[in-house]
């Protein structure tokens, strides 16, 4: 706990906020992606113990766990500013099914959504089984507007927080939320590195690949079922795979000859784009994964690689070294209009097109020589460097929502996972353990 | 939160790297799937998961076509239950797939010490072979051509510095930078191979130049395996 205080403590200060670059761009953009955009105003009353029967895993009480999760979350949300109820003088007793009468005095200062419940374990000490109730109160209302109710093994306790959360979300802004989405990343297992999963906070990750040597820049298909990523699958060739994450089933894509790097799938999940430099040095490849139709994008004597899809599926944006060193091109998705986008600086790679659409993120590297995550707007206008501080940042990642990005960065001295929103705030380390966590890949949301 | 769980986190890890379960993808049961709305119902393609030897684009895609949201439920003034839960499996990784290649490491740099061969060091961001270069070059293609029946491989190598994506470019540049240079001195193409990686197969982790600069390499090795 200390120790990640105090990385987290010494990164905010090295990286601090947003560096705004550009003079006329001060404002502070992407607040929950629109200027006007208020939080609403949100407290956690309390999620109740019930059954008196502690969680195994870690002895704390079911109830105050699901709070801290939910809580989290709502903040993580960034539609919502988190309010502290007894920081009003507002004291709630026990909570029941039914709105406490303190509610009413919150709502008068202001709190517009209020949420409680309850959770607990069944007696059977074999196989207990989590109950969650959470309800929620709105102040225009004045009443219980509605409620969920959970049950499932102790395994998904976080999950049930998570869904919640979701639901409040969609109940509020009609988006789905990011609390259930996952981050595919890879990490180093002795020599080698495999691929892994973990809920978009950080918790629970799970191995996905054991090969023993290199597996590589995880992306997923468009209704997460699936994980397209470069594989060595002996250490003399790679190809591009994809896995089945419910079943663990593998399949080679693309095995052309030399390199075969980045895959993205597009929106609709029917194409693929990729870098292979079977004829010759690196370009961009499309493939039809429906006629498996292969169409190839550009055409230089430079290196093309990292195709990033624009949300509309119509465009790409990806990175190239045609003008000496690497920088950030747009084009068509049939290779047509290929435009520059990036001027400043002499390496800028990795973009990633938000989900939103109007902000591309991508890795720069700064006067100083210190590798960043950058954001530019599509048409060149508005360019802002994120993050600052010693460290290489790499492969920026957005969340679906458009509000939030994960990077990898050595600014700790080994490379590890970090989110942090769009606008620069709330830097927060999301892995902890193992020498080397990079190449994170958001999921899209459900 | 502490220390406790991350060490939990640690040994699991570390020491059951081949079991992974619950890979939730949100609601698994009737709920969900009751709320995805028509679209795809079919199940991906079975069967072979290799592509070809011969290398190209597979024939057999599952449909990776979008289908739809796993969708949220809504608030309920009476809700009724939801399950939460996952799917629970067991990788079907090759548990000795690591040892294998571990021992294939050895016994390439086995062969490749008992040959002499020696690696050659980039400058930063470059793929220009140095004059130093050359000559180590140089000591390595009188071997090769004196052993006509021996494959030999170049790694293309990088430090950490830069995206993961574009030093598998730039290694791949540097592999190729030294296996033209051993073409020009004479060695049959046909024992030469190239494969780049990048910054993912650092001899050395220190963030310092002293480091780097072992790391920026086309390491030249004996191909003992296929």
């Amino acid at each position: 706990m200390t120790f990640r205080t105090v990385v987290i403590t010494s990164l905010c200060l090295s990286v601090g906020l947003a560096w705004i670059i550009e003079s006329g761009a001060t404002d502070v953009f992407l607040e929950a992606t629109r200027p006007d955009f208020q939080k609403i105003p949100l407290a956690v009353a309390g999620i109740d113990n019930i059954g008196g029967a502690d969680s195994p895993e870690g002895r704390i009480r079911l109830g105050n766990r699901i709070e801290e999760i939910l809580k989290a979350d709502v903040r993580r949300s960034l539609v919502f500013s988190l309010v502290d109820l007894p920081g009003l003088g507002i004291k709630v007793g026990n909570l029941g099914t039914g709105p406490n009468p303190e509610f009413k005095k919150a709502a008068e200062q202001g709190v517009s959504v209020i949420v409680w419940g309850k959770a607990g374990m069944t007696n059977d000490a074999k196989d207990p089984d989590v109950n969650m109730d959470g309800y929620v109160y709105d102040a225009g209302s004045n009443e219980m507007v509605g409620g969920k109710r959970y049950a499932g093994s102790t395994s998904v306790v976080r999950l049930m927080a998570h869904r919640f959360a979701d639901e409040l979300v969609f109940r509020y802004t009609g988006e789905p939320g990011i609390a259930r989405t996952k981050i595919a990343y890879v990490s180093e297992q002795g020599s080698a590195r495999e691929l892994f999963v973990m809920d978009y906070d950080g918790h629970d990750s799970r191995q996905l690949t054991a090969d023993g040597f290199l597996n590589l820049m995880p992306r997923w298909s468009p209704d997460r079922r699936f994980i397209v990523f470069t594989a060595y699958r002996n250490r003399n060739t790679q190809n591009i795979d994809m896995i089945e994450l419910a079943t663990g089933k593998r399949w080679t894509l693309v095995s052309l000859s030399g390199l075969n790097i980045t895959p993205a799938l597009s929106p609709d999940g029917n194409f693929l784009a990729f870098a292979s430099s079977h004829e010759g040095n690196s370009e961009l490849y499309s493939l039809d994964t429906r006629t498996k139709a292969m169409q190839r994008l550009t055409v230089h004597a430079g290196g093309d690689l990292s195709p990033s899809w624009a949300p509309s599926g119509r465009e790409l944006v990806f990175a190239s070294d045609r003008s000496g060193g690497p920088q950030i091109f747009l084009m068509s998705m049939d290779g047509t209009n290929v435009r520059r986008l990036t001027f400043e600086g002499d390496y800028n790679a990795a973009p990633a097109w938000s989900p939103r659409g109007n902000w591309i993120a991508y890795v720069c590297r700064s006067p100083k020589k210190e590798y960043k995550i950058c954001l530019i707007t599509p048409d060149g206008q508005k360019r802002v460097q994120l993050t600052a501080g010693p460290g290489v940042d790499d492969s920026p990642s957005w969340s679906p929502d458009g509000r939030h990005l994960v990077f990898s960065s050595t600014a700790g001295g080994k490379s590890q996972i970090y989110m942090i929103n769009a606008d620069g705030k709330d830097l927060e380390r999301i892995t902890f353990t193992g020498t080397h966590n990079s190449a994170p890949a958001w999921s899209p949301a459900s | 939160m502490g220390g406790g769980k991350d060490m939990k986190r640690l040994q699991w890890a570390m020491c059951v790297p081949l079991i992974f379960g619950s890979i939730m993808l949100g609601l698994s049961g009737c709920s969900s799937k009751a709320i995805q709305s028509g679209g795809d119902s079919q199940p991906a393609q079975q069967g072979a998961a290799k592509g070809s030897d011969e290398g190209g684009v597979s024939q057999n895609i599952p449909d990776t076509s979008f289908s739809g949201q796993d969708g949220l439920r809504g608030l309920d003034k009476n809700p009724s239950e939801e399950r939460v839960g996952g799917n629970t499996l067991t990788a079907k990784a090759d548990p000795g797939s690591a040892s294998r290649q571990m021992e294939e490491i050895r016994a390439e740099q086995a062969a490749s010490a008992a040959a002499g061969l020696r690696d050659v060091f980039f400058a930063y961001d470059s793929f220009a072979i140095s004059e130093e270069g050359r000559q180590v070059l140089a000591r390595n293609a009188e071997w090769i051509k004196s052993n006509p029946g021996v494959y030999v491989k170049v790694e293309g190598h990088c430090d950490e510095r830069g995206t993961s994506a574009y030093n598998l470019v730039l290694g791949e540049k540097r592999a190729k930078a030294a296996r033209n240079y051993l073409v020009e001195l004479g060695v049959a193409p046909k024992q030469l191979s190239i494969v780049s990686y990048g910054k993912e197969r650092p001899v050395c982790t220190e963030h310092a130049e002293s480091c780097y600069s072992q790391n920026r390499r086309g390491h030249v090795v004996v191909k003992t395996g296929k």
